[in-house]
């Protein structure tokens, strides 16, 4: 049963489109400068689900929380909805790379926190919660604190925590990294359920190729040093996908080999 | 499995921690076996017992015990929440800490016992003077307890309080004092314990003797010990001061493992 929270419609359709113009950024490691992201410039359309995969330090999560507003490029624009982004926002919403979750919070509370600043009866929240851990598979440990979680379970609450407020635009940091590839792949195909219920949009960082196919509508590869896009693969496979199609085995031969030819590059 | 390794483990390490005890026990033993004590440096062990047993039954030692332990506590209570409160507002706000933190650094410089003459003068030789410095001695390790546990929250954590949007209140209550509750409560131990140690000096040192007659405690009863060369008492409160002392000390430690779970584990 779903909760009234979770029924209501999408506030706004059309919403979470976003648009990166010449973002770069460079960070100062011990004396050398990083340059973390080279003039990115990427559209996404409002209800796109995005993926980007690329080696260890290629700027993936330097993007994201720009995305979220927790940090800002040093020179670009960052645009969703037709407005500059100066701060984090509810309307964005963040799976980070490591959980996250607050040691002193039980899986419930951490993932209620999320709704503490959203209108909504404590009920309805309550009810919204309880929806959300039974779908990521949590239930029974709804009084656990993080601690008492094995690393999977850990970023499942985290997702939960995340798809709560219910933002148009969702970020996702390698959010099924930790996870088995049974509890993957169904976790892969309740998120395409959330994405095609909600109409959100969806930018996530995986390192699985397979995934990034399977689940997205454009895959964007990128390099490092400077952290750039290298190349965008649009998928247009009709879903559901079969990972064995000729069509899917292709894009990913593709794909691995584009980033298998960086790594020789960048040795 | 674990938890009852863990509790043999737990055993084991109060054996061995009573072990010098012990044996420096049955060294002043069989020194007095063997009649080598002076009485004026030390007396008998059974001696000792005799003093205690007699010090329960006339109520003297329950007494001091009682009076010191109030003070103390008292004390503690007083300067461990005023230093609550303006350790976290120092933590908080770069405001208060430009204000107050240079000269809560400077007072903390002075050792708690120079403040004796200075605070005579203000509040006499009564209660109110020995409480005062007490709770002065436990405000300045719980506020800074407390500063830095407000200052040091993980930027993680805060970020996950901008990111979900919340106000300025519900950050303090969900994230940053939860995250300053392992730095706080080592503040409060801390604090518990300089409370402890500046109760006995206060009770020594101040208003005993001469000048104000007898003040009240184990201090007191310590300082007219000394004062008549009575050994036996002054071993008598000595091995009391050490044993409250630690009780406190494991008492407050145990509640606050019990409040923090994720850190103990
Ligand atoms: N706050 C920071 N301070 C200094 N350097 C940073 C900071 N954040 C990122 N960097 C640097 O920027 C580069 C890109 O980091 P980023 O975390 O975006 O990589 P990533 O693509 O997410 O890598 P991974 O796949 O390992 O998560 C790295 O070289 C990193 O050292
Ligand atoms: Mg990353």
């Amino acid at each position: 049963m779903a909760d009234s929270l979770t029924l209501s419609p999408p506030k706004k359709l059309d919403a979470g489109s976003v648009k990166i113009a010449d973002v770069s950024k460079t960070f100062r490691v011990e004396g050398r400068t990083v340059h973390a992201l080279d003039s990115v410039s990427l559209s996404i359309e409002a209800g796109e689900f995005i993926s980007i995969v690329g080696p260890s330090g290629c700027g993936k999560s330097t993007l994201l929380r720009f995305l979220a507003g927790l940090d800002g490029p040093d020179s670009g624009r960052i645009i969703v909805d037709g407005e500059a982004i100066d701060r984090p926002s509810l309307r964005r919403g963040i799976v980070f790379q490591d959980h996250r979750l607050l040691p002193w919070f039980s899986v419930e509370k951490n993932i209620g926190l999320s709704l503490h600043s959203v209108s909504g009866s404590e009920v309805e929240k309550r009810e919204r919660v309880q929806y959300l851990i039974d779908l990521v598979g949590l239930t029974g440990f709804e009084k656990a604190l993080p601690h008492e979680l094995s690393g999977g379970m850990s970023q499942r609450a985290a997702i939960a925590r995340g798809l709560a407020p219910r933002p148009p635009l969702l970020l996702l940091d390698e959010p099924l990294g930790a996870l088995d590839s049974l509890t993957r792949s169904h976790l892969q195909d309740e998120l395409l359920a959330i994405w095609e219920r909600e109409k959100c949009t969806v930018v996530m960082v995986t390192h699985d190729v397979e995934e990034a196919i399977y689940l997205s509508d454009r895959v964007v590869v990128m390099e490092p040093r400077p952290g750039r896009i290298s190349q965008i693969f649009n998928i247009r496979n009709a879903r559901p996908r079969y990972r064995d199609d000729p069509e899917f085995v292709t894009t990913r031969r593709e794909i691995t080999e584009l980033l298998g030819s960086q790594k020789k590059k960048n040795h | 499995m674990t938890a009852s390794s863990n509790r043999v483990s737990q055993a084991g390490l109060i054996w061995r921690a009573l072990v010098l005890p012990a044996a420096l026990i049955i060294i002043w033993a069989v020194l007095d076996a063997f009649s080598l004590l002076n009485s004026n440096i030390l007396v008998s062990p059974t001696k000792v017992l005799v003093t205690a047993y007699q010090g329960f039954a006339d109520g003297s030692i329950p007494g001091a015990t009682a009076a010191t332990l109030l003070r103390a506590l008292t004390g503690w209570t007083i300067g461990a929440s005023v230093g609550l409160v303006v350790g976290v507002l120092i933590g908080l706000s770069g405001i208060a800490r430009g204000l107050f933190d240079p000269s809560i650094s400077s007072l903390r410089q002075i050792a708690l016992f120079a403040w004796i003459p200075l605070f005579s003068a203000w509040f006499g030789n009564g209660e109110i003077m020995k409480v005062t410095l007490i709770s002065l001695g436990a405000f300045f390790p719980m506020a800074l307890g407390a500063q830095a546990g407000c200052q040091n929250v993980p930027a993680p954590f805060r970020e996950v309080g901008r990111a979900l949007e919340l106000s300025r209140f519900a950050t303090l209550t969900k994230i940053i004092l939860p995250a300053a509750v392992p730095a706080i409560l080592t503040g409060l131990e801390l604090s518990l314990n300089i409370a402890w140690l500046g109760t006995f000096g206060a009770e020594y040192l101040i208003g005993t003797g001469y000048i104000n007659g007898m003040g009240d405690g184990l201090g007191a009863y310590l300082a007219a010990a000394r004062e008549y060369a009575r050994m036996d008492q002054v071993l008598l409160g000595v091995l009391f001061l050490a044993l409250i002392g630690v009780a406190l000390d494991r008492l407050v430690i145990g509640l606050s493992r019990r409040l923090i779970p994720w850190r103990t584990a």
